[in-house]
């Protein structure tokens, strides 16, 4: 229940902080973009950019625009330009690059449970997790560079950049050894449970009977990697020039163009507030089904 | 004897990576040396110890000032995450169950963004004045902490929580040594020191990784002074090496010193591991 509050709440919090710090910084919003020392029209600037009318003028506002899909215009990182395109335009790289880093977690994790990946590789892949994503996509764009030269932003080097970027998010950061330990220690401990062994005496799969029970676990595993990999998309994103939401959120931090990042950060906690909303409602459902399931499991049994 | 003597290797290791990076700090200079072109990209056998930049500039001093950026902020942000693990573990010894419903909720609404959004809104509504990496290590700190807290609370509940301290008492034992000695010593000891150590590799890290990223779009980070450089700026130099200049000895100082820090980190955390 908390969880799905949580997930209701989170895309109009963010907003509401960063609003909040935004006027609870020393001078007015407008000041950041157009200093008084330095250049005239602040005030001008303020009406353009809404300001003007104080914080919850601005929130309100920007939230029933940002509802129909408007957020505004990009304050500097592309003057003018409305920033809703600038979001739509970035958010297929971001998601197929955390959707390409998630196909490694997800089919080792599934490997580890199933104990075809051993244990005893296990320091193998936690030395390789200390390698920061910085460290590896830098080898990596290089690399890129170096053999594709001036051409290496479209095509197939594009593509290449892309993959490889999501080979790091799967990698670096201990993604992977992340995956494969956590998903293979929750199933061990489960499988330990007296009744997976009763289970067992009585013929019957053990995984039919430890899923249940092991899901929301495995569900709140994956959303933490899938928060894990939009975090370092950031990283990866900047350093092998893959135009996604994480590029645009880092130059509209360093140009302090909070238009940008207000609609960045936004799009991120939709994100996050959808991946909360499906663990919660998961685990309302694998509670159904296990409530709902022993007298199947018993008379499937018996029989 | 075979583990204490395991542990007292891992306590040397530990101790000769801190100490390094401490003295690294110290001899930090304020400012950079002036350039001397007849000293351009020399190696370290040229230049003893680390060899010189593009501009002959001692890549020690690189070295010593990116210390000296990471040191306090990071080994502060380890320090608060241990505190509040601490906190955790023996709130869950003393059974204030309130406390730890609360940290289940905290954890639940700090883990739900992704942390580096959550550094970058942090890093834009900073005044400039306030561009330094010991903000942004504590934001990752707060951010790191109610995962660190609810594991050392794990840890307590496993040890038996407020039973564990009940027997303990029926010893007779004092509140202080139960707690202090039993508990976070004995007991919960490994879970802290290996989280402390988790996020101070972790904020060194950060810091690499947004000055490596301002550096590659030409502008300030916001981690350091403009007069200061990180230890990102030796791997930039590094990766122009590769694309063809003259500066590897700089890429592999920088990875020496990334390699160094998870050294350090894997060295605190076995050198404090339970028996």
């Amino acid at each position: 229940m908390v969880r799905l509050l949580a997930a209701l709440a989170l895309p109009i919090v963010v907003p509401a902080i960063i609003t909040m710090v935004l006027w609870s910084l020393p001078g007015h919003p407008a000041e950041i973009i157009c200093p008084p020392g330095i250049c005239d029209g602040t005030e001008a600037l303020a009406e353009r950019w809404n300001l003007h009318k104080g914080p919850w003028h601005f929130f309100s506002t920007w939230m029933s625009n940002a509802v129909q899909g408007d957020f505004g215009k990009s304050w500097r990182v592309q003057q003018g330009f409305p920033v809703a395109e600038l979001i739509f335009e970035s958010l297929p790289a971001t998601a197929m690059l955390v959707g390409l880093a998630l196909v490694p977690l997800v089919v080792g994790g599934v490997l580890a449970a199933a104990g075809w990946i051993p244990k005893l590789l296990d320091p193998l892949w936690q030395a390789l997790g200390l390698v920061p994503a910085v460290i590896l996509a830098l080898f990596l764009a290089a690399e890129i560079e170096i053999t594709y030269g001036a051409l290496s932003f479209g095509g197939w080097p594009g593509q290449l950049r892309l993959l490889l970027g999501a080979l790091v998010l799967g990698v670096a950061d201990n993604a992977l050894s992340g995956a494969l330990v956590g998903t293979r220690g929750v199933f061990e401990a489960e499988m330990r449970q007296r009744y997976v062994q009763i289970a067992v005496l009585r013929g019957e799969s053990t995984l039919s009977n430890a899923l249940p029970n092991v899901l929301p676990a495995l569900i709140g595993q994956f959303r933490a990697r899938a928060l894990h990999l939009m975090s370092g998309a950031v990283v990866v994103e900047v350093v092998m020039g893959i135009p996604g939401i994480g590029e645009l959120l880092f130059d509209g931090t360093l140009m302090q163009d909070f238009g940008v990042v207000l609609a960045a950060t936004w799009a991120f906690s939709l994100l996050s507030a959808l991946l909360l909303g499906t663990q919660a409602v998961s685990e309302i459902a694998v509670a159904l089904w296990v409530r709902s399931s022993p007298g199947g499991v018993v008379q499937g049994g018996a029989s | 004897m075979r583990s204490r003597g395991t542990r007292m290797v891992w306590i040397v290791v530990a101790l000769v990576f801190v100490f390094g990076l401490l003295a690294l700090a110290a001899i930090a200079p304020d400012f950079l040396s002036t350039p001397d072109l007849d000293r351009i990209a020399l190696s370290p056998w040229e230049a003893p110890p680390f060899g010189t930049d593009d501009r002959g500039i001692p890549l020690l001093q690189y070295a010593a000032q990116g210390a000296s950026i990471v040191v306090a902020p990071a080994l502060m942000s380890g320090m608060v995450v241990m505190l509040l693990s601490t906190i955790a573990g023996l709130v869950r010894c003393a059974g204030l169950t309130w406390i730890d419903g609360a940290i289940q909720v905290a954890s639940e609404l700090v883990g739900s963004l992704p942390r580096l959004v959550v550094i970058l809104v942090v890093a834009l509504i900073l005044p400039s004045s306030w561009r330094t990496l010991t903000p942004i290590g504590l934001t990752w700190a707060l951010l790191a902490a109610p995962g660190a807290m609810d594991e050392a609370a794990s840890t307590a509940g496993r040890l038996g929580g407020e039973r564990f301290v009940e027997a303990l008492r029926a010893h007779g034992f004092s509140g202080v040594r139960i707690y202090l000695i039993h508990v976070v010593w004995l007991n919960l000891r490994g879970v802290i020191v290996r989280q402390g150590a988790e996020v101070t590799m972790h904020v060194v890290f950060l810091e690499i990784a947004l000055s490596y990223l301002a550096l590659r779009r030409n502008e300030p980070s916001f981690t350091h002074a403009d007069s200061e450089f990180s230890w990102a700026t030796l791997l930039y130099q590094g990766y122009t090496a590769l694309l063809g200049s003259d500066l590897i000895h700089s890429l592999w100082l920088g990875l020496g010193l990334v390699a160094a820090t998870a050294i350090m980190a894997q060295a605190v955390r076995l050198a404090a591991r339970a028996r």
